[in-house]
């Protein structure tokens, strides 16, 4: 037994001069804990960077906005490409839609990295911070914004949310959603100038613009009409005279561009994780399938404008021609070559389709198109402002202004204004937005902000006028949340 | 009285004969190797008279009567007796005892008697490997032992294999650990020659591993010398022809027009081959890029020996493989070189040292999923050529019934650069102290250093519009450095107390701790556009985005451990384990583990109503129960880093900032295995017949399920972000495994050994503590539902997807069936009718359920050797079965090419009941479904070897101890019904895998070789 009392004694000595349990502490090599951060001004912008990454992402938002109307069908190349994006062209999704799941997880994501920003916005100071605030309340304002068109109520948080929160808190009615957004887009309103320190960063006029939005799904035409005349009076912003130009690569961050979603193709992406794309992703599944011509590139047919909407084109409209590919007469006209997807009409959406691209491309090519998405054009305020001031009753001559400075552009001239009044003048300028906006993914929130929903087949109303929520999220709330109604 | 008056008369013949007395001289060799065997203790049976070879093996005894037996013992051996008759030199060969009780096994920090083992421990000797002839180690385990499943990635060369010890445990790392001459290694780069002997631990046996054991433990003793032994010297070579094992039936080009002009018609279109005259065979894809008579070369080289106080083994290896597909551009290449030294620095102390380097060199090319040369090859229409009229590749065309992802795999071959190279020393220096009698202190480190460099070169090429096109060549490289050290302390007291109270105590620690650096660049435009200029020095176009990366890592465990053993007069066995481990990979809330264990086991066959059994020689009851961990979790788990991926565009410039990565988990801690075993171990028949059983329980808990689904208003989906890695899952693994050997010496000539072994399992997931009750993985099609789950009540990674009940003959039974549209398309007759799982009235992706899963239900071994004369023979094969596998390489578009069972298809009402029409129209057809999950139980001869040894009157003459010609196949041939080129691969996934993309086929192997030891 002394035996073992030596051994371990030698042991016990070996043992402490070799290790204790300290040994484990260590640093996490090169890597900065989440929690330990905003300790200057870069680090602020460099979290800001991350905010506006996730603007990228709305490429799905966008895309399924138009494949939702009664603008375009989903195309692809089956029935069953994409099946999530099949579902909602039909309206026949349910709360199974991995589609739907990206759209809340990704705006979510946006939120939150938002919310990381604001969760530590006091703790160092510098001059010029309040700028970073206010972009930062404008892109959780951005994201909120999409999370309600889609979802209608949603969970409110104005720090990070944390694992567990999906139990406890609720969804916020669609009032407090918005009155979250309004106080959002009043600061960045307030704390902004028109111009912005960077290209491509927010600016007072895109804080006006999106709060007059939000007025007007709201239906708060007065306050609307207000914030969107002054936009109009004050901001640097103008039409530009060949809508042609405004969706060629030349054309981007122009006169007209009151706020834009920044893509380029110097980074490749793949489909592993298309959020990750720095490319405009929605460009190349709009793209024409197995093209082979001049000006555009192919991509999977998606998104393919129906006879519906080119019929709703006037004659002498000149914008149908930069809105729609008929490709069957460019192929005759070009000698370009193509293919047929799913659910072919012949029509592209051509304000989207990819280009021809540099040879700094990166690939997939399909997935890194770099068109840059112009999220709120100056002929948009243009128009929300028209139809503020129509539909509030408060000024029709205003509206009618308003209408005809972008009829003018679309035909050239002043033969084609409008002087009606009333609920002619509110019909006028739905057809307007439709036909001025085509391809630009508004169009089904404007049908169901306005009740008519029921143009687009396969619609039910008192349903389909919002999304499902995942039914991934139903499930991690735990009871928590409720679906939306019909679904 | 009789006897009395014998045994007298005897007395008087042996006095007499003592007269007769010799001087008896000779030698002792091995019959295993036929060298010569220094200190065998020669004896005249029941007498002192004894002397011992020398280091030659040679021996002379004096005063050996006439009919003396001298008695031949050394250990290891089986002892020899041989009666003395005349003065005549006396040679003789002892054979190696491998199989005795008396065997000593390595257990981890220590080692024990074979007949006092009481957990689940099985072992491969060298024998096996020599047999096997693996290319790489893991090999040798597939069907020699039970419980042990081996799967292989792919027959590319150098492709990893993956070894489950006892069942898919675990969604997260189910790889055992490798315990190399004691310190932690790896398995892959290992040259089979080296190894002595693989031990495997399958239950709370490796307890003594605590938080790194869970998965099984392999403990590999490399080759060393032998004291007093002449320098033995051995060579081994051979030269193999390899061939692909399978080529799918494709259809020729006359079929393929046939069909798609059947498919055009169906859809309302235009015939694609108005007239399908002249088209013949077509182009033979598959026959364009397999190759036949694609070698393999392997030399090795060793030499071994010992004085007094010294051993020493040195070897050198080289094996150089090319791929049966693009010989030039798959190839692997694997040198090593060792040496292993021992010395007594003392009576007390002794020291060893032992170091590997290994250079390997791997080139690769796509070899699976989509986008594979292989996949290429079964899609690729016979009605292309390979060529064009001015000998360029012939593209694919982009059309909607080709897809943009099918090009002509020559094509691809021909664009496909890369080079991999690692270099790797690995070794261990130990040193051992009888500090006291009964006291033993060892102290080692055991070191791992590898540094490798990677290139691949990315040529700009244009398929004509397909997704593989690269606009801007480019050419990216790493460098990476992974080192780790575990460094063992630990001492040993033993002793027996009243002759009957053995007592063996081991206490000690180990310290782990690895790190590395990983560096990451691109450089673009490459000059000439040719690898002959790809590097990043010459390549000096620049990106607008960031192309470089690195990363590091530090990772480092701690552990104290302490096992105590016990045993009453070798009859009843006891031992218990306690190990403590901490871990950087746990959270702060869970730094320290604890792993306890206890086995036991009873020699039934010592005792007194036992002992005197004919028939049975050894019987021994044993039991296990303890508690493991695994922590191969993702490092940092538990902490908040801002890694994710921050990038946008500000001036039209991407701009890098900083955002959320990883969701942390301060709770992250280890993965719980409990594992029970109860078994037997019995000898019959004078050892004759040899039979293990086990039955076992394996149950983990706490499972690590990294990215856990969670909401996401987390922000998990953001680019570089994720859910966190939770403890939230629990999987059972039950089964049964019985091996039984038997082997006889028949004749002089004829000697022969039959092994059998056969493992039964059941995979249960018992808790999945997601919000959702599952998890999914793998790919199927293109944008289809994740085709397999984790869920409870169901073995891990079963296939998802929708039950088919046959086709619809005819439009009443499409109207009588629930709608089918919410699948993507109306059905129509000659569609696959699917089953409406939930009975909604409706078929939709609702109704998917379990349709197979890819864990065999039984596997086994059966291995037969041989010995007739100088001949020798050898036979191994693997059986697995009720292993189910999705046939996941067909890209379903119309224009695609297909197997040639499309030709059973439905055309018409009573044709087909399982293969449904062909049309361009939409179909629900291709969604995941039983259509498309095949059975892909195998038995697989593995190995087939015959070898004939010159006899010892001609290798005397050339002063050679042996010389062996053999000729061996491996991979002979595989029984299956499965579809695909290989049912018996896997990419190891837990969820996921058993989806075939187009696995690289096994390549068959005719091998010649030669054996030369002197």
């Amino acid at each position: 037994m002394k035996n073992i009392k030596y051994l371990i004694a030698s042991l016990a000595f070996l043992t402490s001069i070799s290790c204790t349990d300290d040994f484990i502490d260590r640093d996490t090599v090169y890597s900065i804990d989440s929690e330990n951060y905003f300790n200057s001004e870069s680090d602020y912008y460099n979290a800001l960077i991350g905010a506006y990454d996730m603007l990228q992402s709305s490429y799905v938002n966008v895309l399924l906005g138009e494949i939702a109307s009664n603008n375009t069908l989903c195309g692809g190349e089956s029935a069953t490409d994409v099946i999530g994006f099949q579902q909602i062209d039909d309206m026949i999704h349910t709360p199974v839609n991995s589609n739907l799941k990206d759209v809340w997880n990704w705006m979510f994501a946006g939120v939150n990295r938002a919310n990381y920003i604001m969760e530590f916005q006091d703790k160092t100071n510098f001059p010029g911070k309040e700028i970073i605030i206010a972009e930062t309340r404008f892109l959780r304002a951005y994201y909120y914004f999409e999370l309600v068109k889609w979802f209608g109520p949603v969970p409110l948080k104005e720090t990070r949310f944390e694992l567990g929160d999906e139990t406890s808190i609720p969804r916020s009615p669609v009032s407090e959603v918005y009155a979250l957004i309004e106080a959002d887009l009043q600061y960045a309103v307030d704390n902004l100038d028109y111009t912005a320190p960077q290209v491509g960063r927010v600016t007072k006029g895109a804080a006006q613009a999106l709060l007059g939005k939000a007025y007007l799904f709201q239906d708060k035409f007065s306050a609307a009409a207000s914030i969107l005349e002054n936009l109009i009076l004050n901001g640097p912003y103008d039409l530009v005279t060949d809508y042609d130009t405004i969706f060629e690569n030349e054309g981007e961050n122009g006169i007209e561009s009151v706020f834009e979603v920044q893509y380029t193709d110097v980074e490749g992406a793949g489909f592993g994780c298309l959020q990750c794309s720095e490319g405009n992703v929605a460009v190349g599944f709009s793209g024409v399938r197995n093209y082979n011509g001049p000006l555009f590139t192919s991509g999977f047919s998606f998104n393919v404008p129906t006879q519906d909407v080119v019929d709703e084109f006037e004659a002498g409209d000149n914008r149908k021609d930069v809105a729609i590919l008929d490709i069957e007469a460019w192929s005759a006209s070009t000698g370009a070559s193509y293919g047929t997807g799913y659910e072919h009409t012949g029509y592209f959406n051509r304000k989207y389709l990819p280009r021809v691209r540099s040879s700094q491309a990166q690939g997939d090519l399909n997935l890194t198109n770099p068109n840059n998405y112009r999220a709120i054009r100056f002929a948009d305020v243009l128009l929300m402002a028209a139809e503020a001031f129509n539909r509030g009753g408060i000024d029709d001559t205003k509206a009618q202004n308003f209408l005809n400075r972008v009829r003018e552009r679309a035909f050239g001239n002043t033969s084609n204004n409008v002087s009606l009044t009333g609920t002619a003048l509110t019909n006028a300028i739905y057809h307007e937005r439709r036909v001025e906006l085509v391809g630009e993914g508004h169009h089904f929130f404007d049908l169901v902000r306005t009740g008519r929903g029921t143009q687009i087949p396969g619609f039910t109303p008192n349903k389909n006028e919002l999304f499902p929520i995942p039914i991934e999220e139903i499930q991690f709330s735990n009871g928590n949340w409720q679906q939306n109604p019909g679904y | 009285m009789k006897k009395t008056l014998f045994s007298f008369l005897l007395l008087i013949f042996t006095l007499s004969a003592t007269a007769q007395e010799y001087t008896i001289t000779g030698n002792v060799t091995s019959e295993q190797d036929g060298l010569p065997i220094p200190t065998v203790n020669i004896i005249v049976k029941n007498t002192s008279n004894g002397v011992t070879t020398d280091f030659d093996g040679n021996y002379s005894i004096n005063n050996v009567p006439q009919n003396a037996t001298l008695v031949f013992s050394y250990i290891g051996y089986t002892t020899k007796e041989v009666v003395v008759a005349n003065g005549n030199p006396i040679n003789v060969a002892l054979s190696e005892d491998v199989e005795a009780l008396e065997e000593v096994v390595v257990i981890g920090y220590g080692s024990q008697k074979k007949k006092e083992i009481t957990g689940a421990v099985s072992v491969v000797s060298s024998q096996t490997l020599d047999e096997i002839k693996p290319i790489k180690v893991e090999q040798a385990l597939q069907g020699t032992v039970s419980g042990v499943n081996v799967t292989t990635q792919g027959g590319a060369p150098g492709a990893g294999l993956d070894i489950r010890i006892r069942g898919i445990s675990t969604n997260g790392a189910n790889g055992p650990l490798v315990i190399i001459d004691g310190y932690q290694g790896s398995l892959d780069i290992l040259n089979p020659n080296d190894i002595d002997t693989i031990t495997v631990l399958k239950d709370a046996q490796a307890a003594i591993y605590g938080t790194v054991g869970a998965n099984g433990v392999v403990l590999i003793t490399t080759k060393s010398g032998r004291k007093n032994q002449a320098p033995k010297v051995s060579f081994n070579t051979y030269t193999g022809f390899q061939e692909t094992t399978r080529e799918l039936p494709l259809l020729n080009a006359t079929e393929y027009a046939l069909l798609l002009n059947e498919a055009y018609a169906a859809g309302g279109q235009n015939l694609p081959y108005p007239n399908v005259s002249g088209l013949g065979e077509g182009t033979d894809w598959q026959g364009e890029v397999f190759n036949n008579n694609v070698p393999i070369i392997n030399h090795d080289f060793s030499v071994s020996g010992g004085s007094e106080k010294i051993t020493y083994a040195i070897s050198g290896s080289h094996l150089y493989q090319q791929g049966i597909i693009a010989p030039k551009k798959t190839d692997f290449r694997r040198n090593t070189a060792r040496l292993s030294l021992g010395a007594d620095i003392s009576d007390k102390i002794n020291v060893k040292a032992n170091v590997i380097y290994t250079y390997l060199d791997r080139d690769a090319i796509n070899d699976s999923g989509l986008g594979s040369v292989l996949f290429n090859a079964i899609n690729t229409p016979a009605t292309l050529s390979a060529f064009d009229g001015n000998g360029n590749f012939t593209l694919v065309p982009s059309t909607p019934g080709l897809g943009i992802e099918i090009i002509n795999p020559l094509a691809q071959i021909d664009n496909t650069f890369n080079d991999y190279d690692l270099r790797k020393l690995n070794g261990t220096v130990a040193l051992e102290y009888d500090v006291l009698k009964n006291v033993k202190l060892t102290s080692r480190i055991g070191f791992n250093t590898s540094n490798s460099e990677g290139k691949s070169f990315a040529k700009q090429v244009d398929y004509g519009g397909k997704v593989f096109d690269v606009p801007r060549s480019s050419v990216s490289q790493n460098a990476i450095n992974d080192n780790n050290y575990s460094l063992d302390i630990f001492g040993t007291y033993n002793n027996t107390f009243a002759d009957a109270h053995k007592i063996d105590f081991t206490v000690g620690t180990t310290v782990f701790k690895e790190f590395g650096n990983g560096l990451f660049a691109t450089g673009y435009d490459v000059p000439n556009n040719s690898w002959e200029f790809a590097d990043i020095a010459l390549a000096e176009g620049i990106s607008e985005s960031r192309d470089v990366g690195s990363y590091a890592y530090d990772e480092r465990r701690l552990s104290f451990f302490s096992r105590l053993q016990y045993d009453y007069k070798g009859k009843y066995l006891f031992s218990a384990m306690l190990r403590r481990d901490l871990s950087t990979k746990f959270g702060p809330n869970n730094r320290v583990a604890y792993f306890p264990s206890v086995t036991a086991g009873w020699v039934v066959s010592d005792e007194s109503f036992l002992e005197n059994s004919n028939t049975l020689s050894f019987l021994k009851l044993r039991a296990s129960y303890g508690i493991l961990g695994n922590d191969q979790i993702p490092s940092n788990g538990f902490s908040s880093l801002l890694s994710g991926e921050a990038t946008y565009v500000f001036d039209g410039a991407l701009v890098n900032g900083q955002a959320l990565g990883v969701l942390a988990n301060p709770d992250l801690q280890w993965e719980e295995a409990k594992k029970f075993d109860v078994g037997l171990d019995l000898r019959l028949l004078n050892d004759k017949v040899d039979i293990t059983a086990d039955y076992f329980v394996n149950t983990r808990d706490n499972l690590l399920i990294s990215n856990i689904s969670t909401s996401g208003i987390t922000g998990t989906s953001a680019p570089g972000s994720g859910s966190p890695t939770v403890n939230a899952g629990k999987v059972e693994n039950k089964g049964l495994e019985f091996a039984i050997n038997y082997k006889d010496q028949l004749s002089d000539n004829l000697k022969f050994s039959i092994n059998y072994n056969v493992t039964s399992l059941e995979n249960k997931v018992l808790e999945v503590n997601n919000s959702t009750g599952f998890l999914e993985g793998g790919g199927f099609g293109v944008g289809q539902p994740a085709p397999s789950r984790m869920e409870v009540g169901q073995p891990i990674g079963y296939f998802y997807g929708l039950q088919t009940d046959g086709i619809f003959q005819n439009q009443a039974e499409v109207n009588a069936h629930p709608s089918q549209s919410a699948l993507g398309a109306t059905a129509a007759p000659g569609d696959i009718r699917y089953v409406d799982i939930n009975g909604d009235g409706v078929i939709n992706f609702d109704d998917r359920t379990n349709i197979g899963d890819p864990i065999p239900d039984v596997t086994m071994g059966l291995n037969l050797s041989l010995d007739y004369k100088n001949f020798d023979f050898v036979v191994y094969t693997f059986a697995s079965l009720g292993n189910d596998m999705v046939r996941n390489y067909e890209r379903t578009l119309s224009d695609a090419n297909k197997l040639n069972y499309v030709l059973d298809r439905w055309t018409g009402e009573g044709t087909s009941t399982t293969v449904p029409r062909v049309t361009t129209g939409a179909t629900s057809n291709n969604v995941f479904s039983e259509y498309f999950v095949e059975d892909a139980s195998f038995v697989r001869i593995q190995n087939l070897q015959l070898g004939y040894s010159l006899p010892d009157q001609f290798t005397d003459k050339m002063g050679i101890s042996k010389l062996r010609i053999y000729t061996a196949v491996n991979n002979l041939y595989t029984f299956t019904k499965y579809k695909g080129y290989d049912p018996g691969a896997s990419n190891g996934a837990p969820i996921g895998g058993g989806i075939d993309a187009g696995f690289y086929p096994i390549p068959r192997t005719y091998i010649l070789g030669l054996n030369l030891n002197f």
